[in-house]
């Protein structure tokens, strides 16, 4: 019976632990220094964008008013939502408590920080769904904690956003293969019940 | 056994797992085995099986059991395999919440109906090919995920895809044609257990099949399509085994079911009038809509909870889900067990109170679960409430049999559809809105358990007392007989269809509680109105 008591004793300690996590003060996305970054982001074309083909030249540079560069390691440049594509879905909320924002889930690069302009040119992943975007680069220090960003939108997240229109998913392969499953299943009950039907009819006779 | 024969509601029979000591027509308690059978099992005079082998697959009555369970349980497969894909399906589709709430509430709607016209085809088909038929033609409803393209179109096939839960009535019929109904009622309650937990098994086999899919190249929006085809390729495999390896009757042909029964057949808009004006039954229709009805929504809703909430992986989501829907492996009897416990020293009160303590701590624990800050937690007040609903759905049909035995049949479909419409009902209104976020609607689903268990009290029997009350002292009202007998008017007693509602109620009075087992014989069992 002691190691219950242990074991119970251990799991009670453990659920207090996790209890008390909740109380230590969480990174807030409104002490980011805004603006630290000048974002550009140009659609290789006009119209909707297709994912998967579509690209984007981003280009980041270190904006003339910021303060807090000496801090800069890494830059993590990602795509975000504009507000027209959070509604009605939950799972992309803006929440002011960084480990909780789901504003920006798509990675596109991260490059060690550089004073210098820098650009990258990038391949709509196939996996981003149909919305509207616009660019973000946080600014991350030595201790992976994101200090500042720079996005290529306004505060409002109104102007400079493009849209895209994500893949099907849908292959004519699979389409194909899906129907004659289908057939198959239907075809297979269908000669099965005759077969035993004539089956029984025939011993009847005899 | 004049009532196997396609009466009405005779293919509910046995489904309420408890049955086991009232057998509507053994009249002796020992069933003489015929033993010039030749059966794996020892069986009685119609071949039925008197022993429950859980291990054997002899044909043909473990063989069916094994057949039978898993058609079910891969039914649940394909009607929840969406839930835990839905993190990426939302993506692909562009679904909004409420278009995601709207297909957990299609996916169990079909059934609804389905279920009522499975009692049919059993009856005309028979259950080998009510369930073969039922499977292998929802086979293409669930390849159809392919096409989808937008939300009207994964609505519907989540709705065409619901309808195959119908092979709930299938499987228990089927079992009800192999196994004496002595042992009927703890082998279709470990069927339905089983069956339950394939809700459990698609959280675990989806996410997996997905990334390994995924794996060999396959890009997201691509993999999710391919995945489904497991859950149709199962249907189509279940459907030729339950064709090739299973049989109607113990005796192979289904010649059989058609014989001439010596006792005049009941009339279905009777059975369905006392269904119906039972006041009971309405509130057992509800209490079950918030034990099975929360299990349906939180099988639905819960991986996707994990995932968003606590930033988990897809598959560590899916296996924390799967958790909750396999509880049923042993939650579900353990429910009908702590009734049977209850009713031993307390009688049908101690199975209220116990369904009430049963279903109520499972509100509160959903509650709990609502407001989880932390993983371990939520996945401890997760597992809580998993057992207590499904412990509770276990208690409820440890009562159901004794509302009613000459509409116990109906009383049982309809309870049963009512499950399904308390899921629906719960999914629309909680998790299909912006109103509520899911841990809000969690929440308020756990509430609103609590509300919908305080109906308990309601429910008495003259016989035995409710939750509050003790029985009735009146020496005519007061007793089993009366109680059931009143089902039938003057004319049907003269012609003596009540004498099955009779021994019922002669068996039924261990619901007494101790002090009937104790007390002295009651006087003179025989009913005077012969």
């Amino acid at each position: 019976m002691a190691i219950h008591k242990i074991i119970l004793a251990s799991f009670i300690v453990y659920l207090m632990i996790q209890f008390s996590h909740g109380a230590t003060k969480e990174r807030l996305f409104s002490d980011l220094e805004k603006d630290a970054l000048d974002v550009t982001a140009k659609p290789s074309r006009q119209g909707v964008l297709d994912a998967g083909i579509d690209k984007l030249s981003i280009t980041w540079k270190l904006s003339s008013t910021a303060k807090k560069q000496a801090n800069f390691t890494t830059i993590k440049v990602k795509l975000c939502y504009a507000p027209v594509s959070q509604v009605d879905r939950p799972w992309r909320k803006t929440e002011n408590e960084l480990f909780k924002d789901k504003t920006c889930p798509h990675k596109i690069i991260t490059r060690a920080y550089n004073k210098s302009s820098q650009s990258f040119k990038y391949t709509l992943d196939r996996d981003i769904p149909t919305g509207t975007y616009f660019v973000r680069t946080y600014a991350v220090d030595a201790k992976d904690h994101e200090v500042a960003f720079g996005q290529s939108t306004n505060e409002a997240k109104t102007t400079n956003l493009f849209s895209v229109q994500a893949i099907s998913g849908r292959h004519k392969s699979l389409d194909i293969a899906s129907v004659c499953f289908s057939v198959f299943s239907v075809l297979a009950l269908l000669v099965f019940f005759v077969n035993e039907k004539r089956k029984a009819k025939l011993e009847q006779r005899k | 056994m004049g009532d196997s024969t396609g009466e009405p509601g005779s293919s509910m029979h046995g489904v309420t797992g408890r049955e086991q000591t009232f057998a509507f027509s053994v009249a002796s308690p020992i069933v003489p085995t015929d033993k010039t059978a030749k059966f794996d099992l020892p069986v009685d005079s119609e071949h039925k099986a008197t022993v429950f082998k859980l291990f054997s697959f002899a044909k043909p009555h473990m063989r069916t059991f094994h057949l039978s369970w898993i058609s079910f349980s891969t039914c649940f497969v394909s009607t929840f395999a969406a839930a835990p894909l839905v993190p990426i399906i939302r993506e692909n589709l562009n679904l909004t919440k409420q278009d995601i709430g709207n297909a957990g509430v299609a996916s169990v709607s079909g059934s609804i109906f389905s279920r009522l016209v499975m009692g049919a085809v059993c009856d005309l088909l028979g259950p080998r090919y009510g369930c073969a038929f039922l499977v292998m033609l929802s086979a293409p409803t669930v390849f159809s995920m392919s096409f989808v393209h937008d939300a009207g179109g994964f609505i519907t096939v989540r709705f065409m895809i619901g309808f195959c839960l119908a092979t709930f009535v299938s499987c228990q019929y089927w079992m009800s044609t192999m196994f004496n109904s002595q042992i009927i009622g703890l082998v279709n309650g470990t069927a339905a257990g089983w069956g339950n937990m394939g809700g459990g098994i698609t959280q675990l086999l989806m996410p997996i099949v997905y990334e390994i899919i995924r794996r060999c190249g396959a890009t997201a929006f691509t993999a999710w399509r391919i995945a489904f085809f497991v859950p149709g390729w199962l249907h189509i495999i279940m459907g030729v085994l339950v064709l090739n390896l299973g049989q109607d009757l113990p005796d192979g042909n289904r010649s059989a079911l058609e014989k001439k029964g010596e006792v005049a057949k009941d009339k279905f808009g009777k059975i369905m009038w006392y269904a119906v004006t039972n006041y009971r039954t309405w509130i057992f229709v509800l209490l079950y809509g918030y034990s099975m009805g929360v299990e349906l929504s939180t099988d639905n809703v819960i991986a996707e909870y994990f995932f968003d909430r606590f930033h988990l992986k897809l598959h560590t989501a899916g296996i924390i889900a799967a958790c909750f829907g396999m509880a049923n492996f042993f939650a579900r009897p353990a429910g009908g067990y702590a009734s049977d416990l209850a009713a031993r020293y307390f009688g049908m009160r101690g199975r209220l109170w116990a369904l009430w303590i049963i279903q109520t701590l499972g509100g509160l624990f959903c509650v709990w679960l609502g407001r989880a800050n932390t993983l371990v937690t939520a996945v401890v007040a997760m597992i809580l409430f998993s057992l207590g609903a499904q412990a509770a759905c276990g208690a409820t049909f440890a009562i159901v049999p004794f509302v009613s035995r000459r509409a116990l049949g109906i009383i049982s479909g309809l309870t049963g559809a009512g499950g399904n419409f308390g899921s629906g009902l719960t999914q629309l209104i909680f998790f299909s809105t912006s109103r509520f976020t899911t841990e809000q609607g969690i929440t308020w689903m756990g509430v609103m358990i609590v509300a919908c268990t305080l109906p308990v009290t309601l429910i008495h029997f003259p016989q035995w007392g409710s939750m509050f009350l003790p029985p009735s002292k009146d020496p005519v009202k007061g007793t089993e007989e009366h109680y059931y007998a009143s089902e039938w008017n003057e004319q049907e007693k003269e012609k003596n269809m009540h004498q099955g509602s009779l021994r019922f109620a002669e068996n039924a009075k261990s619901e007494g509680g101790r002090r009937v087992r104790s007390g002295a014989t009651p006087p003179g069992n025989t009913p005077n109105n012969v």
